[in-house]
C-alpha cells in the first residue's frame, strides 16, 4: 500500500509514537513529563480541589476555616488548659500557633492526598496511558494552594494583633514550595507501597503524626529537653517551618543553614520519590 | 513509500508476577517476610504474540475467557509494558473500554469532557470549542452542567464515546463496547467507528460475537492461554476456531446424553 492511495493526515508527529522497544531515561523522563503534562496537571488541581468542596455548604470557604478551626482548639488546649505560653519570644501565642497549625495541615493532608491519589485513579490508570507521576504532583499542588489561602486569614490575626505583616512575606512562597517537594516525594513513596498495600496509608498517618509532633508547632523549641532537641534537629521538615516563621511574622531572612536544609530536602525528596516511583510503577500497574 | 503499521506487535510476552497467597496488608506482608512465606508464582498473561494492524484496517481477536485478550489490549493502550518483546503504536490511541470509567462524578459532564479528554492527550482550549459539538452527538447538550452522577448508563457511555472518538484518533481498542447501550447507540458508534475505519484509523477489537467479527474484521487474532494459536484471515481463523470450540463441547454433550440416558 502506498501512501498516496490513503486518505491524508496519516503521518504521525514522532510524540505520538509510542515504542516499547525505546529506553526511556528514569527521572529525566518524570520530570519532563510533569512540563509536558502540565495542562493537563493544572486541570486534575481545579478538580481535586473544586470536587472537594462540592457537595459541602460552604464550599472553599473550608480552606480558610479549617486551619483556623483548628488553632482554636490548639490555642485553647495548650495557651489555657497547659498554660504553655512561656518561651514564645515577643509575638502573641496564638500567632505561633496557627502559623504551625498551617503547616501542620499542609504536611498531613499534603502526605496523604499525594498518596493516596494513585489508587484513588485507578479506574483511569487502568484504561489510557497517561504518565502515573502526575496524579502525585496535582494532587500536592491542590493541597498547597490550600496552605497559600489559609495564609491569608492568619496576615488579617497579625494585623490585628498589632504584629504587622513584615516584607519578608513576598519569600513565603520559597519554604512551601520545598514543603510541596518534600510531601509529593515522600508521598509518592507512600503511594507505590499503597497500590500493593492499602494499608500503607494508614501505617503513614501515624508516622506523619510523629513527625508532626516532632515539629515544634504548638511547643516553642526552648522548652524541650537536650535529647528530644536533637532528634527535632534531624527532622526534614523543622527547617521549613523555622524559614516560615521567620518570614511570615519575625521579618527576618534567618541563617544561610535552614535555607540549605529546606531546599535540600525539597530537592532531595522529589526527586529520590519519582525516582523510587517510576521504578516500582511496572510491577505495580498490574496490581491496580 | 510503504506506510508503516499502526500497530506492530513482536514476540510480545507479559509476566504478571503475583503472590502465590494475596496479602493486602504490610502487617500479613511483614510476618510471612520473616516467617520467608512468600513465595511468588509467574503467570504468562501473554507469550511470544506477534501482529500487525495498518491504517484502516481491523483486527479482531478471540479467544476464551482469561486467554490474554484484554492483557493485550492494555499492552496496546500502553497500560502495561511487555516483559519481552516489542510494541510499537503509532498515534493517538483511543480505548473504548467501560465507557465513561474515568469520570468523576461530582463534576458536571462539561468538566468531565474536558478533563477525560485531556487524559486522552488532547488539549484543553480545543476540547471547549469543541464541546458543543461532543455534547450534541452524545445527546446530553441539556445535562451538562449537571454532574455526572445524575447521568444514565447510557448518557455516561455516549458522553464517554463522543469524547473519545470526537478527534478521530488513530488507534481504537474496543473491548465489547458496542454491546452496552441501546439499539440506536449501537447503530451510530457502530456508523462513526465505520466513518473513521475509512479515514484510516485502525481497530483491535475483542469480541464474542462472532457475526460482527466476520462483517467487521480483516484479521484474526486467536488467543489460547496466552498464546497465539492461529492468526490470519477472518475466515480461515474463525473455521478453525469455532471448530476447535465444537470439538471442545461434543465430548460434553456425549457425556450429558449417557447420564441422562442412565438417569
Amino acid at each position: 500500500m502506498t501512501s498516496g492511495s490513503l486518505p491524508t493526515g496519516l503521518r504521525i508527529k514522532r510524540e505520538l509514537i509510542y515504542d516499547s522497544g525505546r529506553a526511556e531515561p528514569v527521572l529525566v523522563t518524570q520530570l519532563r513529563n510533569f512540563w509536558r503534562y502540565r495542562r493537563l496537571i493544572g486541570l486534575l488541581v481545579r478538580r481535586n480541589v473544586v470536587a472537594r468542596y462540592k457537595r459541602s455548604l460552604l464550599g472553599v470557604w473550608w480552606t480558610l476555616l479549617n486551619p483556623l478551626l483548628t488553632m482554636i482548639v490548639m490555642w485553647l488546649v495548650f495557651a489555657h488548659v497547659f498554660r504553655l505560653r512561656a518561651g514564645v519570644a515577643g509575638i502573641p501565642y496564638v500567632i505561633y500557633v496557627l502559623t504551625g497549625v498551617i503547616f501542620l495541615i499542609f504536611l498531613q493532608q499534603g502526605v496523604d492526598s499525594v498518596g493516596s491519589s494513585v489508587v484513588l485513579n485507578a479506574e483511569i490508570l487502568k484504561k489510557v496511558y497517561v504518565p502515573p507521576e502526575i496524579f502525585p504532583l496535582a494532587a500536592g499542588i491542590g493541597i498547597a494552594i490550600n496552605a497559600f489561602l489559609s495564609v491569608l486569614p492568619l496576615l488579617v490575626l497579625q494585623l490585628a494583633l498589632g504584629v504587622g505583616v513584615p516584607w519578608t512575606l513576598i519569600l513565603v512562597p520559597i519554604p512551601l514550595v520545598a514543603m510541596l517537594c518534600f510531601a509529593v516525594g515522600y508521598g509518592m513513596v507512600i503511594a507505590s507501597v499503597a497500590i500493593r498495600f492499602h494499608d500503607a496509608l494508614d501505617f503513614n498517618r501515624v508516622l506523619v503524626m510523629l513527625l508532626g509532633y516532632l515539629t515544634p508547632i504548638f511547643y516553642p523549641i526552648a522548652i524541650v529537653p537536650g535529647a528530644v532537641h536533637q532528634l527535632i534537629e534531624l527532622n526534614p521538615v523543622y527547617y521549613d517551618l523555622i524559614l516560615f516563621r521567620n518570614l511570615v511574622y519575625g521579618g527576618s531572612l534567618s541563617t544561610w543553614q535552614p535555607w540549605v536544609a529546606a531546599v535540600g530536602t525539597g530537592v532531595i525528596a522529589l526527586t529520590l520519590g519519582t525516582a523510587i516511583f517510576a521504578r516500582s510503577w511496572r510491577a505495580a500497574v498490574a496490581r491496580l | 513509500m510503504a506506510t508503516p503499521a499502526r500497530i506492530e506487535a513482536a514476540d510480545l510476552s507479559l509476566v504478571y508476577r503475583l503472590p502465590r497467597d494475596q496479602t493486602r496488608s504490610i502487617q500479613e506482608f511483614a510476618i510471612r517476610l520473616a516467617k520467608r512465606q512468600i513465595r511468588y508464582e509467574d503467570l504468562w498473561a501473554l507469550t511470544g504474540v506477534s501482529f500487525s494492524v495498518r491504517p484502516g484496517e481491523v483486527l479482531a481477536v478471540v479467544g476464551p475467557n482469561g486467554a490474554g485478550k484484554s492483557t493485550l489490549m492494555k499492552v496496546v493502550a500502553r497500560v502495561l509494558s511487555p516483559t519481552q518483546g516489542r510494541i510499537v503504536v503509532r498515534g493517538r490511541v483511543a480505548p473504548l473500554i467501560e465507557l465513561g470509567a474515568g469520570f468523576h462524578h461530582d463534576l458536571t459532564g462539561y468538566e468531565n469532557l474536558i478533563l477525560y479528554g485531556s487524559i486522552l492527550g488532547h488539549h484543553p482550549d480545543d476540547l471547549r470549542a469543541a464541546a458543543g459539538e461532543i455534547a450534541e452527538w452524545a445527546g446530553v447538550t441539556d445535562f451538562m452542567d449537571a454532574p455526572t452522577r445524575t447521568y444514565s448508563s447510557g448518557m455516561l457511555s455516549r458522553l464517554g464515546f463522543s469524547v473519545a472518538t470526537w478527534a478521530r484518533p488513530e488507534v481504537l481498542l474496543v473491548d465489547e463496547v458496542l454491546s452496552v447501550g441501546d439499539e440506536t447507540f449501537r447503530r451510530r458508534s457502530t456508523r462513526r467507528i465505520k466513518e473513521m475505519l475509512g479515514e484510516g484509523t485502525s481497530l483491535l477489537f475483542v469480541s464474542h460475537q462472532m457475526d460482527s467479527i466476520r462483517t467487521l474484521a480483516h484479521k484474526v487474532l486467536w488467543l489460547d492461554g496466552g498464546r497465539a494459536v492461529m492468526y490470519g484471515n477472518t475466515e480461515e481463523v474463525l473455521d478453525a476456531y469455532l471448530t476447535a470450540q465444537d470439538a471442545i463441547e461434543a465430548p460434553i454433550t456425549e457425556r450429558q446424553a449417557v447420564a441422562s440416558q442412565q438417569a
